[in-house]
């Protein structure tokens, strides 16, 4: 989807386990439920630092 | 995309979701189904030194998923809109890594958790913070206004991804970065399951 707006350069990071041992870790699990950070860009113009 | 096309009412899911932040405010450490302060934060890979200059009433109701500044830290003078910013926490962790020079905007729908940001954001001193209100499929933040835009655990509770994505991309300059996180879930969830707002907040 990111792409298709036209964001470039998408990134997906390391994943997180984010409920483990919450309350909703059961939930979590049954559909492998984890965090993750994303990065994109959009185009155009002068690049940030990195 | 119309509303009739969306698995959940929106407004409804909004409502839903104000409540449950609501209870995140004023009871950061009640019984939700999710961990939250400053062992979640540990837990999802922050630093202690980003953690530590900040006060518990700061850091006490953030209830992110994973960290928006893994991939990428912010640099000095970026100016920068947190979409959906709770009680603070990432835009306070952005306010130090952009400086006096850098500027940061949370956005935020629910009332208690902006009452407490700008309780905050006073608490600390900071003049490079400010927060609106405001929903991430209407962010009141000009044209291409912004370097970057974070957000932690908030596009998930938004049924149409795809304007809050087009939103995102409005008020981003040319050039500018999207850094955010999010859950994403390895199985499919069942299409009755997801027309299930009770499922969509716990």
């Amino acid at each position: 989807m990111l792409e298709d707006i036209g964001f470039v350069g998408v990134k997906v990071g390391d994943p997180v386990d984010t409920f483990g041992g919450a309350r909703g870790e059961q939930k979590a699990r049954s559909f492998q439920v984890y965090g993750y950070p994303f990065l994109a860009r959009k185009p155009g113009g002068a690049p940030l630092h990195r | 995309m119309s509303v009739a096309q969306l698995p959940v009412d929106p407004d409804a899911l909004r409502a839903e979701v104000r409540g449950k932040y609501r209870d995140v405010a004023l009871q950061p450490a009640g019984a939700h189904h999710f961990h939250t302060g400053r062992p979640l934060a540990a837990r999802l890979g922050y630093p202690n030194h980003w953690l530590e200059p900040l006060p518990e009433a700061a850091v006490e109701s953030f209830a992110g998923v994973a960290n928006p500044f893994a991939l990428r830290t912010l640099e000095p003078g970026e100016r920068v809109v947190d979409v959906g910013s709770g009680a603070g926490f990432d835009t306070f962790v952005a306010g130090a890594q952009v400086g006096e020079d850098g500027a940061v905007v949370g956005i935020d729908m629910t009332p208690e958790m902006l009452d407490k940001a700008r309780r905050n954001a006073v608490c600390l001193g900071l003049r490079n913070v400010e927060f609106r209100e405001g929903l991430a499929e209407r962010i009141p933040v000009a044209d291409g206004w912004a370097d970057v835009v974070i957000s932690n655990g908030v596009f998930n509770l938004c049924p149409d991804k795809r304007a809050v994505f087009d939103e995102v991309y409005r008020v981003l300059r040319p050039g500018g970065v999207l850094q955010f996180a999010d859950i994403a879930n390895g199985r499919p969830i069942p299409a009755g399951a997801l027309r299930d707002i009770d499922l969509w907040t716990g």
